[in-house]
This record gives structure tokens, C-alpha cells and sequence, in this order.
């Protein structure tokens, strides 16, 4: 459990773009709701990301309109009724892709934040 | 997007869906221990504002501009209940506008858009020969013959056919009058339209000598025959002639041009009427093939065409539904664009009106736009205030329609015949009348984007008093004003033309004096009867006729003026040039009080006397144009002429004898007014040879206010019980019907200018009344400083005046272009006439004058005092 003051001191605020891409690779596990998908990207980073429920659902229907993922309603676990979202076919496409995307970028900006030897000699 | 799943709202589900996330979050708390309450309270803190999530997540699906429109259309609702004067002013303007649109608009609908009720309709032409009116007219018998013959690579079928008056059906329990039709087998393929019982008309029933068929409409078969399956094959008995019914026709058919009860076969190259050109043609062009290119493959026929008495230009082709229109069309459309000027002049009006009011608002919008609003919502806002105002305009405009649609319809003098019924608001009129509800809120919404876009915040909280924009918007209103004086302008010279047309029309010498004149009109008795035999019996009509009190005189005529052509190639006897035959020479049989009772002058020689009998030598009265044609310069008196003879060639079997001319009359009107009176030939009644006609006109000239209408029934009842007559009416009407045309054109325009005319003075009032408000402190110094009242006075009618004439100037400019295309509407008067003009501008610089009157005398009742505490 962490209080607001130190969520607001670790949260780190997500890339434009990123938390489709978490959504989606969540959701390589298994359906999952709202509730989950938040607990699950938190506790998979260490509780480092923070997921903002006012990102996260726009996030999520944006997503059901490309019909990247697919809605449900089903009873959960704890015999909760809630809207459960899988992944469909188009959806894996699109994960793939902004995976590789993700790994030029970061690759990208690691260049930029490590430089090789010959430039800082330079 | 199947987000609108039946079933699923969209709010509903992800409120639900929140709902879940919050109870999941809380039971994750409470399982860590937590007390419930604390949970419930720190789970709502995490998530954030509920409100907030669900509206971002909602935006996704794109339907906050849905929910936007709804709240502004709420929100317009409430700000026009808050000014209920200026809603109702602007709605009732703008009903004003679209009414006139809509009405209209539901008549071309019926009569020019909507297709013919028949199979493929776009492929059924109007032929026949050309001539100045563009409606193909019709042509004779040996001419049909040939087209039929002849136009197989134009035309899948072409159909003769005509009018074969009513016929008395006789039954066991009385008679029935049945209107009647005679067409050629072709007629019912190329309509497309098949018997629903029986058959059509066979070929061989057309041909001379076959046993008579007769086809029923629905209708007919219904009221007299009880709707009997068994009708088929029975005979009937119609006037005194034996038909076979062989068909009766689907309930839906309905003849337009013709509605008819009845339909038998024609049989051409039967009768003697043959010659006439009276045989009505439409066909079914070829699939495939266009009017134009029919057109180019008929006018190679017209070389060989035969019969050519009345020198047609050529053959002509059109399409049947604008042929139905006929006359009709014109005129529609030149009412349209006066509609369409109304309406831009109500659009003018209320949009001056929402910059009035938006004046008054500055301050408010100066304000929503301090707080936050973006300009893109607020322009939303007074959009979609616009489009309310504009759809409550609208719904009153078709309320005004419908209301007036009824009588529109009853006053339409061409012949809508199986169309009236048709002139009805249908889904298209809707459509219309939305459409024209959307474009006019968009034209005078730019009022109020012009305000949202122009409205500064911090001069116009500053300032802190309405008005405080007041020259640019002030332009806008001028400009407005100017337009509607322009556009009133134009439709007032238009009202003026036709209104002169009118005029000239009435004045135009008709050749003959209709005042205290009845006219009456009897069917012959039987078909074809001997002239003896109506001679006759209009003796004995003439006799008792001219006994009753208040009658002066009586005549017989085969046709009565303005009533009616009757026409057969005539010559001059043994000279067969082409200058001394005619062959549209109107054929008149009189009895002898005839010019007379019309007071008809006759010019040379002698009227046609009693004496002029059966036995007596064959003689003729011409009138003054076909003596001019035949003998220019010279009297034709003693000269001899041969009707139904042209070019030397006889026209009947039985050659006709030559009648000596023994009287030369004044010229009277043909059919129509505006044309100069045809050649016209009188023969005694008594020498009536050539049987052309199936009724019996009568003239009878009474004294002034005298009652002799039932009086001349009873005789007619006393000689013939079962006699029809089929017009009983003053003279004077055939005038009025002659007319109606123009007079109904006229009298919309005039209408319709009208109502112009006092949207415009209404506008110039409205800009001088606020003109003058926002002078009130400049006028109290001006008095003050000792300005005369009549100086003020002046100071505000010269501004009126000043935009009346702007609008004059411009709505002459406008009227030049306008105008020409009433010019086909136009008769002894031009399109540029500068009465017209003047008249126009006179009437609005007047009612100008009267407008900014009112505001005037308001500005000199200015007290000084008053006004310049004002600030």
C-alpha cells in the first residue's frame, strides 16, 4: 500500500503511445478487466508505473474501437460482474509491431543517453 | 463500430464499468485490512474524478458531439423562451419565407418532378407537329397513320387518341353520362398498362366496320356495374350504339390528361373528321434512345408527312410529363424564384434581427468567453439556436402550406385534371422544406458568428454597455436592409409586368361585347344527328328563348367566342395558290341574331338574315382578317369560297359548293387572347353542310341584372327532358378563364411581393428604430445646442431614405437580369418597361419613407434631459 504522497514521488509519467502498448502485452496472459490490467502493469514494474484510470479506460475503448482487443462482461474471481478484455488476432499484429517499434526507440534513446567511446573522447 | 449494440447504452456501461473497478479496488483494500469506509473512501481518491474518466472515455466512441448538440439545442430552447418576442418575430418571419417555398415547391413536386404513374415513364413522348407552342400539337388522321407506319426505329409504340365526349350509358334503373376516350390499340403498351380483367383494345377492333369494344376503368366498373367479374363479354348499350366490354382497367390507372371512365377503340379513317387535326399522339420511345436523338430521327419523316393543310414547322417530340405540364412549367418556375427571393429577404430579416439582439448580448458573450467558453462552442450555440429558430420557422411554413395547399391547388387555372389530388406534402416536401429550414439558419446563423467572432472581451466588458460595437454592426444591418429593398424590388417590377400583361389583356378588343351576355352549351342529342334535325330543334330553343322576360335576343353558334376552335381548309373558289387557301380557317354556323346579340359590327354588306335557309343560295359572312389575307384592298363582296377545300384538292368525299361572301365582320378572338383574332368564316346554321361538332353553343343577351338562367333551363327541360346542358355562365367568364393564367401568375406574384415588400419595410424600421436608440444621446445634445425637430427628423428619414435608394438602384440593376425570364409571361408589355420600374421604386421609396417614420418621430420626442442622463 502506498500513500498519495509517495505515488505521486515514484510515479513516472507514461510515453505517449506506451500504455497501449502495456495494455496489449498485458493481455498476452489472458482477458482481464480495468481493475486488473492496472494492478497488473503496477505490479510487473515494481510498482513504478502508475497507471492513471483517466488514461486507462479511454485507453482501453480507443483500443475495442481499432477491435485490437474484445469486451465481455463475465464474473470474476471474487464474484464481481465486470467487463473482461482479451486480445483478438489483430490485436497480436499491432503488439508485435509496437514492440519492435518500442525496442528501436529505446535503442534509439539509449544511443543518445550512452554514447560510444568515440564521441566523448571527441 | 458496432458500439450501438441494441440494448447497450454506452453512458450506462462504462459507469458500470467504473462501478466494477471501484468495488474490485475496495475489496482489495478491505482484504488488506482496511475498515470499509476508509477503503471506499481511499479507492475514489486513487481512481480520480469519476465524472471526468467516464466523459474522456465516452469521447472515444465520438459521440460528444451528440451530446454536445443536445445541450446546445437545450440551451437555444431556453434562450429563445427568455426572449419570446424576438422568437416569435424571427419564427413568423421566417414561416413567411418557407411557407411560400414549401407550397410551391409541393406543386412542381406533383407536377413536374414527381414521375407519371405509368410503366417507365421517362420513355413515354408527346409527338406530334411543331409549331410556336412548344407542346407538340396534335395532328390528323393520315398523319398519325404514317408516324405509326413509319417511326418503328424511334418508337416501340405509337398510340392515337381522342376525346370521344361523354356517352350515355343506358341501364334498367336509369342512365349514367360516361366519359369517354378513343384510342388505338396502342394506346394501353405504351402507357404500359394492362387490363386487369380481360384485355386491352385489340387492332381489329380499330379497324372501320369491327364490332365495338369498350375497355372499363376501375372506377366506372365499380359504381355501375358493382364490381361483376362476369361484366367481360356482356354488351352495353352507349348512346345508341351496341359495345362489347372487353377489359377493365387496374384501380391505380388514372388518364392525367384525359381522366376518363370509359375507353373505345378510335377508328381511323373512319369519319369525316379525319382531316381535322384532332388526333392526339404520344408513343413509347425505343430503351435506349434519347428525345434528342428521336428528335433528329422524326424530323427525316416530315418530309413525306401527308396532309400538311396547316403548314406546320415540323414534327416535334417531348417528353409526356413536360407536355402534361405544358403552360404550367413556366410559370411554376418563375414562382419558385419568387420564393426563393422571399425567403433570401425573411433570411435577411432575421438575421438582422439576431445582430439586433446579439447587440444586447455583447455583454453576456464578452463574458462567457472571459470564463472559458471557446468560440467554436459558443458560434455552436447560436448555430444551433439558429437552426430552432429556423425548424419552428419551417414547421409553421408547412403548417401554412398545407393549410393553403388546398385552395393553391383549386386555384391553379391549367388543367391539372387527374393531378389535383396529387398536389399533396410528401416525404420529398419534407425533405424540402428541412433542407430549406437548415440552409436558411446557416445563412442568417453568419450573423452570429459574425458577432462571436468580432466580440472583444476587454473593450466590451470595459465599456460595460450593450451597443458598444455598434458601427461595424450597424454596416451588417444596412447592408441586410439594402438587400431587402433590392430583393423586394425585383419582385415588385416582376408583380408590375405581370400585373400590366394583365392589363393589356383585358384591354385587347375582343370583337364583340360579353357584358349582360349568358352563354349556354347543349350536347347534340345523338351521335352525329343531321343538321336538319339540330337546326331544327335550336329554332324551337331560339323561339322560346327569346320569349322570356329579359332576354333581348338569342343566337345559335356552333362554338362561342374564347370557347373553343373549330377549324377546316378553306379557299377561295377556283383559286388554288397557296395565298388563297388557309387551312386553319375557323368555321362558325350561326343562326341570325348572332352578331347581334354580340354586337359584333359588321363592316361590309349584310349580317347572316333569316332568309338565309336551307333552300336559299349558299352564302358566307368572313371576318375583316381573312378578307384582308384574300382580297387586300379590295371588297370581297360577290367573291366565292369553298370550305374543305385547299389547294385545289377536296377534302370530302362529297364535293363541297362554293358560298358566296355577302358580309364582311369585325375581327373576334379566337381561342386566345394575346393572339390576333384567326380567319373566321359564318355560315347560316340553316346551310350548315359540314358536321364538325358535337354540341351547340348559345349566346343570349338579357337586360342588365335580369335572372333568365333557370328560366332557360325550364325550356330547355320542356323541349328535351333528358337534354343536357353542360355551361350555363355570363359570357364574361370566358374572358376571366382566358386569363386565368396571367391572373393567377399576377396575383402570387403580387402576393408574394407583398409580403416582400412588408418583410423589407419591417427591416429598414428595425435598423432605423435601433439607429436611433443608439443616438439618443447624440440627438439630446443636438436638441440642446437647439437643432430644429424637424432637423432631427429629417436627420433619420434621410438615413432611411438613403438605404431605400441604395436598394433601388441594385434592385433595378438586378430586376434587368431577373426579369428577362418573364418575359415569355409578358404580353404588350417589355421585360424592361420603365413604368415597371418606376412604379416599383416609387411604392418602395414610400412604404421606405413610411418605415423610418415612426423611428423619426420617436427621436424627435427625445428630451434632452432624458437622453443625456442616459449614459
Amino acid at each position: 500500500m502506498s500513500t498519495a504522497k509517495d505515488r505521486y514521488q515514484n510515479r513516472i509519467e507514461l510515453l505517449q503511445g506506451t500504455l497501449d502498448l502495456l495494455i496489449l502485452q498485458t493481455l498476452v496472459w489472458g482477458p482481464r478487466h480495468g481493475y486488473g490490467i492496472s494492478q497488473m502493469i503496477r505490479a510487473n514494474s515494481a510498482e513504478i508505473l502508475q497507471v492513471d484510470t483517466g488514461s486507462l479506460y479511454p485507453a482501453l475503448h480507443r483500443l475495442e474501437k481499432q477491435r485490437w482487443i474484445a469486451s465481455e462482461w463475465k464474473v470474476s474471481d471474487n464474484n464481481q460482474r465486470a467487463k473482461f478484455y482479451r486480445l483478438t488476432a489483430s490485436g497480436r499484429k499491432q503488439l508485435a509491431s509496437e514492440r519492435s517499434r518500442w525496442a528501436q526507440l529505446s535503442e534509439a534513446i539509449a544511443g543518445i543517453l550512452h554514447p560510444g567511446k568515440q564521441e566523448t573522447e571527441a | 463500430m458496432a458500439f450501438w449494440r441494441p440494448g447497450r447504452n454506452p453512458n450506462d456501461e462504462i459507469e458500470a464499468e467504473i462501478l466494477s473497478h471501484l468495488n474490485m479496488a475496495v475489496q482489495d483494500r478491505v482484504e488488506r485490512g482496511e475498515a470499509p469506509q476508509q477503503a471506499d473512501r481511499s479507492s475514489r481518491r486513487e481512481f480520480g474524478n469519476v465524472g471526468l474518466v467516464k466523459e474522456t472515455t465516452r469521447d472515444v466512441w465520438g459521440l460528444r458531439w451528440l451530446e454536445d448538440l443536445g445541450h446546445d439545442l437545450r440551451f437555444g430552447w431556453r434562450t429563445l423562451r427568455r426572449s419570446p418576442g424576438f422568437a416569435i418575430t424571427a419564427i413568423l418571419t421566417l414561416a413567411l419565407g418557407i411557407g411560400p417555398n414549401t407550397a410551391i415547391f409541393t406543386v412542381i413536386n406533383a407536377v413536374l418532378l414527381r414521375p407519371l404513374p405509368y410503366a417507365g415513364p421517362q420513355r413515354i413522348a408527346k409527338v406530334g407537329l411543331r409549331n410556336e407552342d412548344p407542346v407538340p400539337s396534335d395532328v390528323n388522321v393520315p398523319q398519325f397513320v404514317y408516324l405509326r407506319e413509319h417511326g418503328g426505329n424511334v418508337f416501340e409504340d405509337v398510340a392515337g387518341y381522342s376525346g370521344a365526349g361523354t356517352l350515355q350509358l343506358k341501364q334498367r334503373d336509369g342512365s349514367d353520362w360516361l366519359k369517354a376516350l378513343a384510342v388505338t390499340d396502342e394506346f394501353f403498351p405504351a402507357l404500359g398498362v394492362n387490363a386487369i380483367l380481360g384485355r386491352e383494345i385489340s387492332s381489329d377492333e380499330t379497324r372501320p366496320g369491327s364490332p365495338l369494344a369498350v375497355v372499363l376503368s376501375d372506377g366506372i366498373w365499380r359504381r355501375a356495374f358493382g364490381g361483376d367479374p362476369g361484366v367481360i363479354g356482356k354488351q352495353i348499350t352507349l348512346n345508341t350504339d351496341a359495345y362489347t366490354v372487353v377489359g377493365v382497367l387496374p384501380p391505380d390507372f388514372d388518364f392525367i390528361e384525359q381522366p376518363s371512365d370509359i375507353f373505345i377503340p378510335l377508328h381511323p379513317g373512319h369519319s369525316i373528321g379525319d382531316t381535322g387535326t384532332n388526333t392526339r399522339v404520344i408513343a413509347r420511345l425505343k430503351p435506349g434512345l434519347s428525345l434528342k436523338q428521336a428528335r433528329a430521327q422524326l424530323s427525316g419523316l416530315y418530309e413525306q408527312l401527308p396532309n400538311k393543310n396547316v403548314a406546320p414547322l415540323g414534327l416535334s417530340v417531348m417528353s409526356y410529363q413536360q407536355a402534361l405540364a405544358g403552360d404550367l412549367r413556366p410559370s411554376l418556375l418563375i414562382l419558385f424564384g419568387a420564393v426563393a427571393v422571399l425567403l433570401l429577404i425573411a433570411c435577411a430579416n432575421v438575421a438582422s434581427l439576431i445582430l439586433t439582439r446579439a447587440n444586447g448580448r455583447a455583454r453576456e458573450t464578452a463574458i462567457r468567453l472571459a470564463i472559458g467558453a471557446g468560440r467554436g462552442r459558443l458560434l455552436r450555440q447560436s448555430l444551433a439556436e439558429s437552426f430552432l429558430i429556423a425548424l419552428m420557422g419551417a414547421a409553421g411554413g408547412l403548417l401554412a402550406a398545407a393549410w393553403a395547399l388546398h385552395g393553391l391547388a383549386a386555384a391553379i387555372p391549367w388543367d391539372l385534371s387527374g393531378r389535383a389530388s396529387s398536389v399533396r406534402i410528401d416525404l420529398r416536401v419534407l425533405f424540402f422544406t428541412l433542407g430549406t429550414a437548415i440552409f436558411t439558419s446557416l445563412i442568417f446563423g453568419l450573423g452570429s458568428f459574425w458577432q462571436t467572432a468580432r466580440t472583444s472581451v476587454i473593450v466590451t466588458l470595459k465599456e460595460g454597455r450593450p451597443g458598444a460595437q455598434g458601427p461595424s454592426h450597424g454596416r451588417i444591418r444596412n447592408v441586410l436592409a439594402i438587400a431587402e429593398v433590392a430583393l423586394s424590388l425585383s419582385l415588385l417590377i416582376g408583380a408590375a409586368l405581370l400585373g400590366e400583361t394583365l392589363h393589356n389583356l383585358y384591354r385587347e378588343n375582343l370583337g364583340f361585347d360579353p357584358q349582360n351576355v349568358i352563354r349556354m352549351t347543349t350536347p347534340y342529342p345523338v351521335n352525329n344527328p343531321s343538321n336538319a334535325r339540330i337546326w331544327s330543334f335550336e329554332q324551337q330553343v331560339l323561339a322560346r328563348v327569346q320569349g322570356i322576360p329579359g332576354v333581348l335576343s338569342a343566337a345559335a353558334v356552333t362554338v362561342s367566342p374564347l370557347a373553343g376552335q373549330s377549324n377546316l381548309p378553306t379557299q377561295v373558289a377556283g383559286n388554288d395558290d397557296a395565298q388563297h387557301s388557309y387551312g386553319g380557317t375557323e368555321i362558325r354556323a350561326i343562326s341570325s341574331q348572332y352578331f347581334g346579340t354580340l354586337r359584333t359590327p359588321v363592316l361590309e354588306g349584310r349580317p347572316i338574315l333569316e332568309g338565309d335557309t336551307a333552300g336559299a343560295p349558299l352564302v358566307a359572312v368572313i371576318n375583316q382578317r381573312l378578307a384582308h389575307r384574300w382580297w387586300p384592298g379590295k371588297s370581297p363582296l360577290g367573291e366565292h369560297i369553298v370550305i374543305g377545300e385547299f389547294l385545289g384538292r377536296q377534302l370530302f368525299k362529297e364535293p363541297q359548293p362554293p358560298r358566296e361572301v355577302v358580309g364582311v365582320v369585325a375581327d373576334v378572338k379566337g381561342l386566345v387572347l394575346g393572339s390576333p383574332a384567326p380567319p373566321m368564316v359564318y355560315v347560316p346554321a340553316a346551310q350548315a353542310g359540314l358536321q364538325m361538332n358535337d354540341s351547340t353553343d348559345w349566346v343570349i343577351r338579357t337586360a342588365p341584372n335580369a335572372e333568365v338562367a333557370p328560366a332557360i333551363r325550364e325550356v330547355i327541360a320542356q323541349m328535351d327532358p333528358g337534354q343536357r346542358i353542360t355551361a350555363l355562365e355570363p359570357l364574361s367568364n370566358v374572358i376571366h378563364n382566358a386569363v386565368s393564367g396571367q391572373t393567377f401568375d399576377a396575383a402570387l406574384l403580387g402576393l408574394f411581393a407583398a409580403v416582400a415588400l412588408a418583410l423589407a419595410s419591417i427591416g429598414i424600421y428595425a435598423v432605423l428604430s435601433l439607429h436611433v436608440a443608439q443616438r439618443t444621446h447624440e440627438i439630446g445634445i443636438r436638441m440642446a445646442l437647439g437643432a430644429e425637430p424637424r432637423q432631427v427628423l429629417r436627420l433619420v428619414v434621410r438615413q432611411g431614405l438613403v438605404l431605400a435608394l441604395a436598394g433601388v438602384v441594385i434592385g433595378s440593376a438586378a430586376a434587368l437580369g431577373l426579369t428577362r425570364f418573364l418575359s415569355g409571361l409578358l404580353y404588350g408589355v417589355q421585360a424592361t418597361s420603365f413604368e415597371a420600374y418606376a412604379g416599383g421604386a416609387a411604392v418602395l421609396i414610400f412604404v421606405a419613407l413610411l418605415a423610418s417614420y415612426i423611428p423619426a418621430r420617436r427621436a424627435v420626442r427625445v428630451d434632452p434631459l432624458v437622453a443625456l442622463r442616459h449614459e
